[in-house]
């Protein structure tokens, strides 16, 4: 990727835990810039982008990036008017169910606008794109999450993880579980 | 001596049959200009084009490789009127190839099957399609010369080994790259039907670095581009030509082949990105700038001794346009076979090629595509609306349990199969390629009585709950005939070493001279042709 993403290895992947609290932090922190006119815009737009993440580590049970999750949340910014409103909605939605876990709450997302934006951040988050189209904005090749759902077994195309002639292996059934990530 | 506008030969193209003949003839001593319409990139440019393609179009290899509008190749993205290759006929001839220094082994996958005696003899045993000019003795040196050139592995064991008729003279010069789990439990199924999937020799470096490239590590991203040139791209040979003399010319769109009061070739010219015209003079000239551009040159340069373009007196130029129409079954298991470990073709079955019922319809190779699955599974299974596990396991699954088998038939010649030249322009004003293309009823009548029924065998046997079966016959990418090869120079284009009927001192070699092309890959074909014609050009050159 030309937009490479700080840390290859994950060192400053928050856990979800981390994100989930650090996003009272901010939420405290854009509060307070609301409050303080003289605070810039992008301070304003730091607290959208971790809210954003707040929003993506409920709807996604894996530790994910933040350098991509700025990259979602810029396009999502311009895709969708009412994209502070949304992530406010759904993180309500999923506070009130106490939720630790997508499955906790996805389904008393209501239909229609809000529906279609959670499914739209899981969508960028598992394909790292914007959409399936040829003019689609790419947010991540390699740390797409369909490629983490199949690490252990093959490859991220143009990514080695063999040596030469060293990929004879047994088949992996289905019974193994999926990686954590 | 070589300058910017004179060598003893000048080469238009940069693929991989130009290069194999460059080097020859600079080995023997005679200096090279070659001449390519495209840009020079890095390997690294090229992987992060693809990289940072959206998901949705990583099968577009124009992508990776975006043309220069001089110099415009087939994409994706161009369809109709705006597209560079127009079309006619029942079916589209939609083919895939670059203008690029290095041409498109860039991005092919490097299967190197060899014709079988059988195949160059149709018309003898069949009474179908073109004998070729000469038999497979005859070109079964220039295999083995091809296989070591570009360091093709392939499997000692000679009941695995294709042809299984015919002699080889020479071993590998590598082994055969190991199976992934997929493609050991596709071979272990279609043994039970009687069918034996042995590997495919092919051009990447197996176990061992070659030719100063280094060992295949299981990218899986043989297409579009292989990212350490594990792979045989004539990209990698084009600094040894430079440090043996050779000039390498590139953004330089050859648009006229002149000819001379003797009807001998004088010079070329070509429009730089500026639009502006240079001209290029030589003793011996090559077109090695594909199946398709190289007609397409020598129609636009007719001139008055050859009113029908140059190296036209036969009008075979242009016909004959053959590929691979492949039809593919996507097929869901219920056991994974987890495609994408190793390189992206990796086996194949190639006996149902072969039979006697040549007379009566085409045969097919049938093929394992090794291609990670993710890219392919992904968007259906986001559609599906799972979230959390279940999202995971879902594309866990469907990466694991889908598999792509391909079915790629023999096409006959056919002078009816043609390109000429559009109505429509490119930017530098050439006329766009036009293409009449039918796959026939030889091909056809193969899906309907053969093809198809085995392909549903094997996907029953894969154990498969859905196939979904392409609807149309699609390109191989496969370009042949355009400038068909024979004896009689009243209906063929080029001479046994692809000197044209009608210019002594003019070349062209590759697939467009194959007379007949079987079901296997044509490259290796391609330059086993471009190195008997170098070995004819240095002859010729003795001469001079």
């Amino acid at each position: 990727m030309t937009k490479q993403s700080n840390d290859p290895n994950g060192k400053l992947m928050m856990s979800r835990r981390g994100m989930l609290l650090s996003g009272a932090t901010l939420l405290a922190g854009s509060l307070a810039a609301s409050l303080c006119p003289s605070l810039s815009l992008a301070a304003a737009d730091a607290g959208a982008q971790s809210r954003f993440m707040q929003l993506s580590n409920l709807l996604i049970n894996h530790q994910l990036n933040p350098d991509v999750g700025n990259r979602i949340a810029e396009a999502a910014t311009g895709q969708y008017k009412n994209f502070a409103g949304m992530l406010d909605a759904i993180i309500a939605i999923a506070e009130k169910k106490n939720a630790a876990q997508v499955e906790d709450f996805f389904a008393d997302i209501p239909e229609g606008e809000l529906k279609d934006f959670a499914n739209w951040v899981i969508f960028a988050w598992y394909s790292g794109c914007s959409s399936d189209k040829r003019d689609a904005k790419v947010f991540t090749y390699e740390e797409a999450l369909t490629f983490k759902t199949t690490s252990d077994v093959v490859t991220i195309p143009s990514y080695g993880i063999s040596g030469p002639n060293l990929w004879t292996r047994p088949n992996v059934p289905l019974s193994v579980p999926v990686p954590r990530f | 001596m070589v300058t910017k506008n004179s060598a003893d030969v000048v080469i238009v193209g940069t693929g991989v049959v130009g290069v194999v003949i460059a080097e020859q003839l600079l080995d023997a001593g005679h200096s090279v200009l070659m001449v390519e319409a495209g840009p020079r990139v890095s390997r690294a440019e090229v992987v992060e084009n693809w990289r940072n393609a959206p998901l949705g179009v990583k099968g577009d290899t124009s992508v990776a490789y975006p043309p220069r509008p001089w110099a415009p190749h087939p994409t994706g993205a161009e369809k109709g009127d705006d597209a560079y290759l127009q079309f006619t006929g029942p079916d589209a001839y939609d083919q895939t190839f670059i203008r690029y220094a290095g041409g498109s082994t860039w991005h092919w996958a490097g299967t190197s099957w060899r014709l079988t005696p059988e195949d160059m003899r149709i018309n003898s045993l069949y009474g179908v399609g073109r004998d070729w000019a000469f038999d497979y003795d005859t070109l079964e040196p220039y295999y083995v010369r091809t296989e070591h050139k570009l360091g093709i592995c392939g499997p000692s064991d000679r009941t695995k080994q294709w042809p299984q008729t015919g002699d080889r003279s020479a071993p590998y010069p590598m082994p055969d790259l190991p199976f992934s789990p997929g493609e050991v439990r596709f071979t272990e199924v279609v043994k039970t039907l009687g069918y034996n999937n042995i590997p495919v020799s092919q051009a990447r470096n197996s176990g061992m670095p070659y030719d100063g490239r280094p060992a295949c590590c299981a990218n899986n991203n043989c297409v579009p581009v292989c990212p350490v040139a594990a792979k045989y791209d004539a990209e990698t040979a084009l600094h040894r030509l430079e440090k043996k003399g050779a000039t390498i010319l590139v953004d330089a769109v050859v648009y006229k082949v002149e000819t001379n009061a003797q009807n001998k070739i004088e010079a070329v010219s070509y429009y730089d990105q500026h639009k502006e015209s240079h001209r290029i003079t030589g003793k011996l000239f090559v077109l090695a700038c594909n199946g398709l551009e190289n007609p397409k040159l020598l129609l636009m340069s007719k001139d008055d001794r050859n009113p029908n373009g140059v190296a036209n007196s036969s009008d075979q130029v242009g016909r004959n346009m053959m590929d691979h129409p492949a039809r593919s079954f996507t097929v869901t298991t219920k056991d994974p076979y987890w495609s994408g470990i190793g390189p992206v073709v990796n086996s194949g079955i190639m006996e149902t090629s072969q039979g006697a019922f040549r007379s009566e319809h085409a045969g097919a190779y049938f093929r394992y595509n090794n291609f990670a699955r993710n890219r392919f599974v992904t968007f259906a299974a986001l559609k599906k609306g799972l979230v959390g596990k279940a999202l995971d396991e879902e594309i866990r699954r469907m990466t694991a349990c889908t598999a792509d088998i391909v079915a790629a038939h023999e096409i006959l010649a056919d002078p009816n199969n043609r390109l000429t030249l559009s109505d429509k322009k490119d930017w530098l004003g050439l006329p766009k390629p036009s293409i009449h293309y039918d796959v026939g009823d030889y091909v056809r009548k193969c899906w309907e009585v053969y093809s198809q029924p085995i392909g549903k065998k094997i996907a029953e046997a894969m154990g498969a709950t859905d196939v979904k079966i392409s609807p149309k016959f699609n390109n191989s990418k496969h370009i042949m005939g355009g400038t068909i090869m024979g004896k009689d120079a009243g209906n063929s284009v080029v001479d046994v070493d692809c000197r044209a009927h009608d210019h002594e001192n003019l070349f062209i070699p590759g697939g467009g001279a194959m007379a007949a092309g079987a079901c296997g890959n044509s490259t290796i074909t391609m330059v086993a042709l471009a190195i008997k014609a170098g070995d004819a050009m240095v002859e010729q050159m003795r001469g001079a």
